[in-house]
Order: structure tokens, then C-alpha cells, then sequence
């Protein structure tokens, strides 16, 4: 025991040692503080940093992942606490940029034109998807404070071998009248899939995004809760998905949605609903497999969905009290508005980023994407962009909360427990207000 | 109740040595220990697309070295992780075992007058609910500039309610006041008395509460998140966090290496002091 | 009796020295968040405003939370999953504590044995919720491919959104994680307890069911009074799991305990501090009534019984002397 404390002792002493000697930080003069929830805006500036020798800073990040539910809480005390290590740039998604954007955090977010941005102009020449300008403009002053570079109208990715077995055809058009327009075509087009044994989608889950963006209205409306007919509607096509056997019954990120773009669910899935990334990052890694013939990979197709809706995305935001606003400025305006060749979303939407053969993804620029190949090997050749471009436009950007994410995760785990067979319809929805009003102190209208 | 009937049973003929169903059910809860452990190392070796489509498998696939690769990536530096994680861990757990042995051992040995109150006050400490606590605790830990500092983590260990408890209730029937009177005709200090009488009888509560603060600490990820914002004073599971990122992002293969690298270390800790809590450790000091 | 009172006075100023390092880490490190916490309850503070003002009516946060239906829910749901994973919790640590002190058996393989049933508790929490949520999978899932593929259910079941199952799951899992914890926290009790108590039972003959329960337990008690206690605490103050098993204590809310509910005020979209610090008060005054009960239920009965017989002679001695008085 004597050995082990003069083990731990000495450990002690070495430790104040050790933090005697780090240096207290001071304010850094060239560099900039980021703040992100992946590397990837991170890694972004690092490359305009390297590919911009003249630019004369560095960029030190906070990278805290969402998935632990801490980024918010840290960003809102970095934020509030300003000083040297405050965040510069700071990013946000789609499920929690509105209180970032609109929200009770939005003061402390700089107006793009007060950074120096022509932006009304910028925004025009590179054609900016309307949802995503909507979300990013300041409600109090109607400034645009945050922009996007990933576009993520969403479309419908349907097998083809599928769509051949029972229509005949797998044109993305003849499919896309098929499906759509609208819930009744497409629980007609699912029943007819299921004739043939397919399921139209794996889960409730999949058309959520849809229901969701397809509303009038948001969750909350000066500060009362309101289900919008077209939500509450939501409950029932769970139901009809589910009683029908039109879907698989799966919850999206698990195991069975994930065995369902490979074939290996229960029934044979025909699409689902999503973005780009989507395909790039979900479907394609798990299709079982990597080129044309392997798994589903190959098999698949892009259409316009029933409904137009959108589904994440990241937006990037400046601090008003940065002290760097000259670089700040010429970062966001690299990431979010360049439509130029050297300009971040000509490289991501050709997947050139980091070399010739990367992952092509949707940008925010309609610009951008009108002079970039979007052809993919995983959907047969199919050019991405052509769906993509027009489903930027039918997203809905006018219809959201900062409570979102939270309401969001409420009202699903009620339709689950409907659609379950664990409670009534009525029963649902009385559990569904109650508990928002319990939570987040927002009272049903 | 049931367990003591078990109990009972199985006494009969314990003289001869163990029953074997003492094994079978050791056994089975160690399997039931293991199941976990075993599928994070399988994981470790696997790729992000076989997790999502078997998160639980208990055959190793042929992904380390790519998953190692991402770990060792731009963003990850397990070695910084790993002293960070060590300096903190270390850290807390002398602070909360010599501190609240020595608390202990006041709330035992002497007879002062605010006694009952304080241990009063311990307990009551000890039973607040921790989430809104630690809002106020931030907050303050940037008014007074202690970011990126660790003995903003490490020094509010000295003031541990429930290792104090837990020494104070092991103290009661171990240290024989008798001892102490003892020491102090030898002509010890008070202090040379707990230092070198107390301490060797406290041996196995130590050894208990030094485990459990080293491994809390070392798995500890909301303080230290919020707490330390700059990429060089990151601890292992901040490191392991990164690796998240965003739902559709998450490197599984990545993450279930990190986890692993960052149980490794607790194990040894572990297997060193789990020494101390055996039988014959504490005895050589107890009489009467 | 005069001698040794005077001893006792002149070392009690080493108990407050050594409580001193205690105590000022306690005031600089905790004392303002726990004030703090103690304050907003009584204010309007949420959202991210940092600046607050006393409601008119002071306990308007208290009476809405104690009304407020998700609450009492969670209040019934940390009960519940406390009980259920508790008992089974502390009857195997016991069976297991009895097994690994006794010196009759010898156990082999003890020492693996005790590292084997800690390790749950070393892996962290969300690695834990994650590999039982993928276990339960529905449709597809190891437990739910078991039960099929033998015939011992028709259908895949929804582990996932049935409460009751939802509920067994994290009970079983707080259960699984923390035995080891337990009984590691009594094996170290049971080995402060004197040797020769154990040596003059078996020279008299025991078997060792009786030492356990005639010597090892009641000279255990202090250690049982902690673990019960801080089972009580923990298990009143359970978060990690129900949160993380399924988003923040679904299904239904079946898992969504005290805590949680805490959790979810704070940092969930509204931000209301000051309902969480009211709820952090109302569950902090029932822990401790809890508490209180079991410290009165496990008192020590002699001393307790001393200390009255102490007082009653010294009453009836004063009386005696008021009487001599009179």
C-alpha cells in the first residue's frame, strides 16, 4: 500500500507539475475558432487554408458530436461566454438550426451583408435553393445570418429491377407519375407493389420527412402547439402502411431499415425517400455492395417524390463579435456563394474535394450543379442532378420550429405507439399534446 | 427469501470445498460479463457498414487496420487522449480517496461539535440531483476562466460526498479507536497517525473507491466536453465522441476501436487494485 | 469521566482540520451551482437568457411541476425500475458476497471472477444502451431471431415500443450493470469485519450459512446502510439508460425516470431551468425522505437503546437532584 500511495503521490505531483507548465492561452491573433459537430466543415476550411497560402490564419476547431446531445449546450455557453476561445464560425443542422437562425440564439449570429456580402446578389447569381435561404434569414431584422453548402431536397430512390417487375418501365418519370403526385397515387402504387409481394418502403419512418414538410403550418404558432391536418394524417398512413403490409415495419436506423437496401428484410423494399446523401452515405454502403451487379448496388433510380420535402443539411454561421470579420467573411463566402470553379461546392458537387473519384453530392448552388456531372454508377448512370435541382425548389422552408427536433421525436414515438396497436387514435394524440406541454412548457391550442 | 434458502442449501456440505453450482452460476454471469466485451473487440475489427447491418456479431472481420486508420486520422490523437484521460483520472481519484479517508477519519475519530451536522450535510449533498448542478458549475467555471484547465475537473474531487460515506461506514467497525489512542502514546501527530495506522487498515475501502472514481472519471463525457474546448486537452472519450459525429457519419468501426483502446487501460487499473480487496489485506492491523 | 471529556476537547480541533480540504472544495466547487440551482427554482429563467427575475407567486414552478402529468409518470417509473432491478440486485451481491468471504469454501478463480462481474460497469453506458437496443431489434434482431427461428413466438415482437418490455430491459440492464458494483462494495465490508470473530465461531462449530448470517451480515450493517442508501440515491437519480436506451425514456415514456425528466426540461429544446432546479428540489426533499426511512429502519437498535438509557439516567438523576433541591 506504502508503494502504491508513493505511486499515486508521485503521479499527483507530476500532474501539478505538468499543468504549472501549460502556458495560460492568450488571445490568438491569427486564428479562428470553429465550431462544428463533424470534420467536415472543419476540413473544408483547412483546405481553402492550404489552397489560400496568403490567408495568414489558422483555425482551431471544437468538434462535438450531436449524437450525444452536448454540441447545443457547449456552443450556447461558448457563445454566451465570448472571450479569445468563442467561436468564430459555427455550424448547424437542420434539426436544430432554427434557434441558431430564427431562435432565441439568433442574436448572436452576424448578418452575412455585415460580414461584407453582396448578398442578395450572391444568392440570385448562384441560384440558392428558397428553403434553405428561408431557414437561414433572421426573423427579427430579416438578415440572412446562415447558408448552406449541401442541398438536401429530397427524392424518391427506387429499385429498378422492381419498378420493371410491375410496371414495365423504370423511367424516373413513368415512375414518378406512378408514386405521386400526392399520398393517394402512392399507397395506389403500393398496393399494387404488394401484389407482387414488394414492400413500397421500409418504415413509417421514410415517408415522415414527406409528412412532415408537405404541412401548412409548423408544430408551434405563437407559442401553442398546432397539429396540422396534414401531420395528424400522418397516424393514419403509419397505420395503412402497417396494417397492409406495405412496409417492412422497420425504424430508420437500425438494423432491419438498413438490411431492407439489400434485400434482406422480409419483404423485397421498393425506395425510399431521402437526399443525396442519403444515397451516398446510407443506401450505397449498404446495397452489399461496391459496383454494378454486386447487391442492390446499380439497381436503384431517382425520382420526383409524392410530395416535395427536404432532409438535414448543415448551415454555417458567424459570431457578430468576431474580431476577424475580413476572414470569416471570405471563408463563409468560399463555402456558401462561390460559383466558381475553385469554389468549395463546384469541388463537392463533382466529388473533387479531395481528389478526382470522391463522393458527388448536391450543393446549394443550382449554378453549380447545372455545370457539374452528377452522373453515378449507383444509380445506373442516372444523373442525380436532374431530379435533385427541381426537388431544391418544391422544398418548404417556412414551416419549421426550433422545437422541432424535440416535437418531432414526440409525435413518432406516439404514432409508433398507435400504429403499434397500443393505444387508440384519440389516445395519441391527448398523450402527444400532453406530453409537449409537459416538456417544453408550449400548451395545445 | 429464496437466497437465503440457496444459501442454506448449498452450506451442508461446504466443508468438502465449493459446490459446483457456485461455478455454474460464476460462470454463467461472467459469460454475461464478457458477451459485451467481446462483441466491441469483434466490432473493432469490423467495418461501419457490417456493424450497421450486425451490430452484434461474435466473429472478427478484417477491418482494423482500416478502422485504426480513421482513428488515427486528423482529428483523433489517441496517445494526447489517452495521458489527458490519465492526468484527470489520476487526478481525481487521489483527491477523492485520500480526501475523503482523511474526512472520514474526522467524522470518526474526534468528537467535535459540528460532527452530526456535517455528515448531515454530506448526505444531503450527495442526494441533489446531479443534470441542474451542472449548469451552475460550468457557468461559473467560465466566469472565473477555468476552460481548458483540468483541475477544474480534477480539484472538485476532494470534496466527494458519497466516497466519504462510504470510508466513514467502513471506518466505524474497522478502526478500533484503541489503535489511535495507541499511536498517539507512541507519541505519533495526528497526522502520522492516519498516515500510517489509518491508511494500511483502510486498505481494501480505498482500493474499492479508487476503482470506481478512476473508472467514473475516465469514462466521464459531459464536463469534460463542455469544459475543454481546445483539441490538445481532449480526453479519450471526447476522442471517442468525435468519432460520432452525425447519424448518418458515425465511423462504428472506428468508434467500437476507440472504446476498446479506452477499456484497456481501466482493466489494468482495475486488475491492480482489485489485489486489495481480498481477504488478509486489512487484518494485520485490526485487534480487538 | 471528567479526564477523559477534557482529552476529547482538546482533539476536537483536528476534526475540523481534517474536514477542511472537504469543505473549502466544497464551498469554491459546488456550494454556488447548488445555490444557484436552489435559486432558479423560484425564477423565470429559461431559454438562453442568463438574467432572471423572482416569479410574483415563488413556488408557481414547484405547483406546476408537482401537476405536471409526465412527471408524476416518471416519479411511478423510477420506482418501478428502481424496485425491479434492485432487489434481484442486492439478493445476488449477498448470495455472492456470502460465497466469496466465506473461509469454509474456497472458491477457485475468485479473483477472475470478481474482475468478470465488474466489467459491466466499466463500459460506458451509451456502448451498453446501444448493444441492447440492436439486441432487441425489431423486426430483425439477435433475440427476436432466437425466439422465431425456435417456434417460441409466431411474429417478430416490438421490443422497442412496448413499455412493459421497454421497462424490463432497462431494469435489467441497470441490474447487470451494477451487481458487480455491489457486491464488490460488500466483499471490501465484509473483509473489515474482524477475523477472530470468525475463527471462535468455527472453533464453537458453525456451518457457514450461520456465520454469514449471525456474524458477517450484522457486522456488515454500516456497509449495507451505503449501499442501501446510495442504491436508493442512484437508482432515485437513474439517467444514463433510461436515456439512452430508447430517445430519452420511450417508449410511451415508459422509461423516462425522474432524471430524465430533469434532463429533458433543461436541455431539450425549451431550455426551462427553472422548472428543471424545482424538479431538482422536489426530487432532492423525496431522496431524502427516502433516505430518512431507511436510516431509521436499519439504525443500530444498542446504540440507539444505549444512548436512551444514557439520557433516561441522566434525567432521572436531575430529577433526583431538582427533588433534593425542593
Amino acid at each position: 500500500m506504502r508503494k502504491f500511495l508513493a505511486v499515486v503521490l508521485s503521479l499527483a505531483m507530476a500532474l501539478t507539475a505538468m499543468l504549472a507548465a501549460v502556458p495560460a492561452f492568450a488571445a490568438d491573433e491569427g486564428v479562428i475558432n470553429v465550431y462544428a459537430f463533424t470534420t467536415e466543415v472543419p476540413d473544408m476550411i483547412q483546405k481553402f487554408i492550404d489552397s489560400n497560402p496568403d490567408f495568414g490564419y489558422k483555425i482551431n476547431t471544437t468538434i462535438i458530436a450531436t449524437t450525444d446531445g452536448l454540441y447545443q449546450p457547449a456552443l450556447d455557453q461558448a457563445l454566451a461566454a465570448g472571450g479569445a476561445d468563442a467561436p468564430d464560425i459555427y455550424c448547424a443542422e437542420s434539426a436544430f438550426i432554427l434557434k441558431y437562425a430564427q431562435g432565441d440564439m439568433s442574436e448572436y449570429a452576424m448578418a452575412y451583408s455585415d460580414l461584407g456580402i453582396d448578398i442578395d446578389n450572391a444568392i440570385a447569381a448562384a441560384d440558392i435553393a428558397k428553403y434553405s435561404v428561408d431557414i437561414g434569414t433572421r426573423p427579427s431584422d430579416g438578415k440572412v445570418v446562415g447558408l448552406g453548402y449541401q442541398a438536401t431536397g429530397g427524392a424518391f430512390i427506387y429499385r429498378r429491377s422492381i419498378a420493371k417487375d410491375v410496371w414495365g418501365t423504370d423511367d424516373p418519370a413513368a415512375i414518378a407519375e406512378k408514386v405521386g403526385p400526392g399520398w393517394d397515387k402512392f399507397f395506389a402504387a403500393a398496393a399494387e407493389l404488394k401484389t407482387k409481394g414488394y414492400a413500397i418502403v421500409s418504415g413509417d419512418g421514410d415517408i415522415w420527412h414527406a409528412v412532415e414538410n408537405s404541412s401548412e403550418s409548423g408544430w408551434v404558432v405563437d407559442d401553442k402547439l398546432v397539429i396540422d391536418p396534414k401531420r395528424e394524417a400522418f397516424l393514419d398512413l403509419s397505420k395503412q402502411l402497417k396494417d397492409n403490409g406495405y412496409s417492412n415495419d422497420t425504424q430508420d436506423w437500425t438494423e432491419a431499415w438498413y438490411a431492407d437496401m439489400k434485400d434482406a428484410g422480409a419483404q423485397k423494399v421498393f425506395g425510399f425517400f431521402g437526399p443525396a446523401w442519403l444515397i451516398n452515405y446510407v443506401i450505397a454502403g449498404n446495397s452489399g455492395g461496391t459496383q454494378p451487379g454486386e447487391g442492390t448496388y446499380g439497381d436503384w433510380a431517382v425520382c420526383n417524390p409524392p410530395i416535395g420535402f427536404f432532409w438535414g443539411g448543415t448551415w454555417v454561421l458567424a459570431n457578430k463579435d468576431t474580431q476577424k470579420a475580413d476572414a470569416v467573411k471570405q471563408i463563409i463566402e468560399w463555402i456558401t456563394l462561390d460559383t466558381t470553379e475553385d469554389g468549395l461546392q463546384y469541388k463537392w458537387a463533382n466529388g473533387t474535394l479531395n481528389g478526382e473519384g470522391g463522393t458527388k453530392d448536391t450543393v446549394a448552388s443550382g449554378t453549380v450543379m447545372a455545370k457539374s456531372n452528377g452522373e453515378l454508377a449507383f444509380l445506373g448512370g442516372q444523373n442525380m442532378f436532374d431530379i435533385f435541382v427541381p426537388a431544391n425548389q418544391f422544398a418548404n422552408g417556412k414551416n419549421l420550429t426550433q422545437y422541432d427536433e424535440n416535437i418531432n421525436s414526440i409525435w413518432r414515438d406516439w404514432v409508433r405507439q398507435y400504429t403499434a396497436g397500443n393505444c387508440t387514435r384519440e389516445e395519441a394524440l391527448a398523450s402527444f399534446k400532453q406530453a409537449v406541454t409537459d416538456t417544453l412548457g408550449i400548451e395545445a391550442q | 427469501m429464496s437466497t437465503s434458502k440457496i444459501a442454506l442449501k448449498h452450506s451442508n456440505d461446504m466443508r468438502k470445498g465449493a459446490n459446483p453450482i457456485i461455478y455454474i452460476v460464476c460462470i454463467i454471469l461472467g459469460l454475461l460479463s464478457l458477451f459485451p466485451f467481446w462483441v466491441m473487440v469483434c466490432n473493432a475489427t469490423r467495418s461501419t457498414y457490417e456493424i450497421q447491418a450486425h451490430a452484434i456479431s461474435f466473429l472478427p472481420s478484417v477491418s482494423l487496420p482500416t478502422n485504426y486508420e480513421i482513428l488515427n486520422g486528423k482529428t483523433f490523437n489517441a496517445v494526447s487522449g489517452f495521458f489527458n484521460s490519465l492526468i484527470v483520472s489520476t487526478g481525481v481519484t487521489f483527491c477523492s480517496v485520500y480526501f475523503s479517508t482523511l474526512t472520514a477519519f474526522a467524522l470518526i475519530a474526534y468528537n467535535w461539535k459540528l460532527r452530526q451536522a456535517f455528515f448531515t450535510l454530506i448526505l444531503a449533498v450527495m442526494m441533489i440531483p446531479a443534470q441542474v448542478i451542472s449548469i451552475g458549475f460550468y457557468q461559473f467555471m467560465y466566469k472565473i476562466g477555468m476552460t481548458n484547465n483540468f483541475l477544474a475537473l480534477i480539484l472538485p474531487a476532494i470534496a466527494s460526498p458519497m466516497t466519504v460515506f462510504f470510508m466513514r461506514q467502513y471506518m466505524l467497525p474497522a478502526l478500533s479507536l484503541d489503535l489511535v489512542a495507541a499511536g498517539r502514546i507512541d507519541g505519533a501527530g495526528e497526522f502520522r497517525i492516519f498516515n500510517q495506522i489509518v491508511i494500511p487498515i483502510m486498505k481494501p475501502a480505498m482500493a474499492t473507491q479508487a476503482i470506481f472514481a478512476f473508472v467514473n472519471s475516465w469514462n466521464e463525457l459531459f464536463l469534460p466536453m463542455i469544459l475543454l474546448t481546445r483539441k490538445e486537452n481532449y480526453t479519450m472519450p471526447i476522442m471517442v465522441s468525435l468519432l460520432k459525429g452525425d447519424i448518418y457519419k458515425t465511423e462504428y468501426g472506428a468508434v467500437y476501436l476507440a472504446l476498446t483502446l479506452s477499456v484497456l487501460p481501466l482493466l489494468v487499473v482495475y486488475l491492480t487494485l482489485s489485489k486489495y480487496i481480498v481477504a488478509g489485506v486489512a487484518l494485520g492491523s485490526v485487534k480487538g | 469521566m471528567a479526564k477523559t471529556r477534557v482529552k476529547a476537547v482538546s482533539y476536537a480541533k483536528y476534526g475540523y482540520l481534517f474536514s477542511l480540504p472537504f469543505i473549502v472544495a466544497y464551498l469554491i466547487f459546488s456550494l454556488y451551482p447548488t445555490l444557484y440551482t436552489a435559486v432558479i427554482g423560484f425564477t423565470d429563467l429559461k431559454g438562453v437568457a442568463r438574467n432572471f427575475k423572482f416569479l410574483a407567486e415563488p413556488f408557481k414552478n414547484f405547483s406546476i411541476i408537482l401537476n405536471n402529468v409526465t412527471f408524476q409518470n416518471s416519479l411511478v417509473n423510477t420506482f418501478e425500475i428502481w424496485i425491479m432491478n434492485f432487489i434481484p440486485q442486492i439478493a445476488l451481491s449477498l448470495l455472492l458476497t456470502a460465497w466469496f468471504t466465506s473461509r469454509a469454501r474456497r472458491i477457485r478463480c475468485q479473483g477472475a471472477f470478481k474482475v468478470l462481474f465488474y466489467l459491466p460497469n466499466i463500459i460506458t453506458s451509451a456502448t451498453v444502451a446501444i448493444l441492447f437496443a440492436t439486441m432487441f431489434g425489431y423486426p430483425i434482431g439477435p433475440i427476436n431471431d432466437i425466439l422465431v427461428s425456435t417456434g417460441m413466438i409466431e411474429a417478430p415482437f416490438n421490443f422497442l415500443t412496448s413499455p412493459i418490455a421497454a421497462k424490463l430491459v432497462v431494469a435489467f440492464i441497470q441490474f447487470w450493470k451494477w451487481y458487480g458494483y455491489t457486491t464488490i462494495v460488500l466483499i471490501s465490508g465484509a473483509l473489515g469485519i474482524n477475523p477472530e470473530l470468525f475463527e471462535s465461531a468455527e472453533i464453537d462449530g458453525a456451518r457457514p450459512s450461520q456465520i454469514f448470517f449471525r456474524i458477517t451480515l450484522p457486522c456488515m450493517r454500516t456497509i449495507l446502510v451505503f449501499t442501501l442508501i446510495t442504491s436508493l440515491i442512484g437508482g432515485l437519480n437513474m439517467f444514463d439508460i433510461p436515456k439512452l436506451y430508447i430517445m430519452d425514456g420511450g417508449p410511451a415514456d415508459a422509461t423516462k425516470t425522474a432524471s430524465v425528466f430533469i434532463y429533458t426540461q433543461a436541455f431539450k429544446g425549451a431550455y426551462l431551468y427553472n422548472r428543471a432546479a424545482a424538479a431538482s428540489m422536489i426530487m432532492f426533499v423525496i431522496i431524502a425522505i427516502c433516505s430518512a426511512v431507511v436510516f431509521f429502519i436499519m439504525r443500530d437498535k444498542h446504540e440507539v437503546q444505549q444512548k436512551r438509557d444514557e439520557r433516561r439516567a441522566k434525567r432521572i438523576h436531575s430529577k433526583r437532584l431538582e427533588g433534593l433541591a425542593e
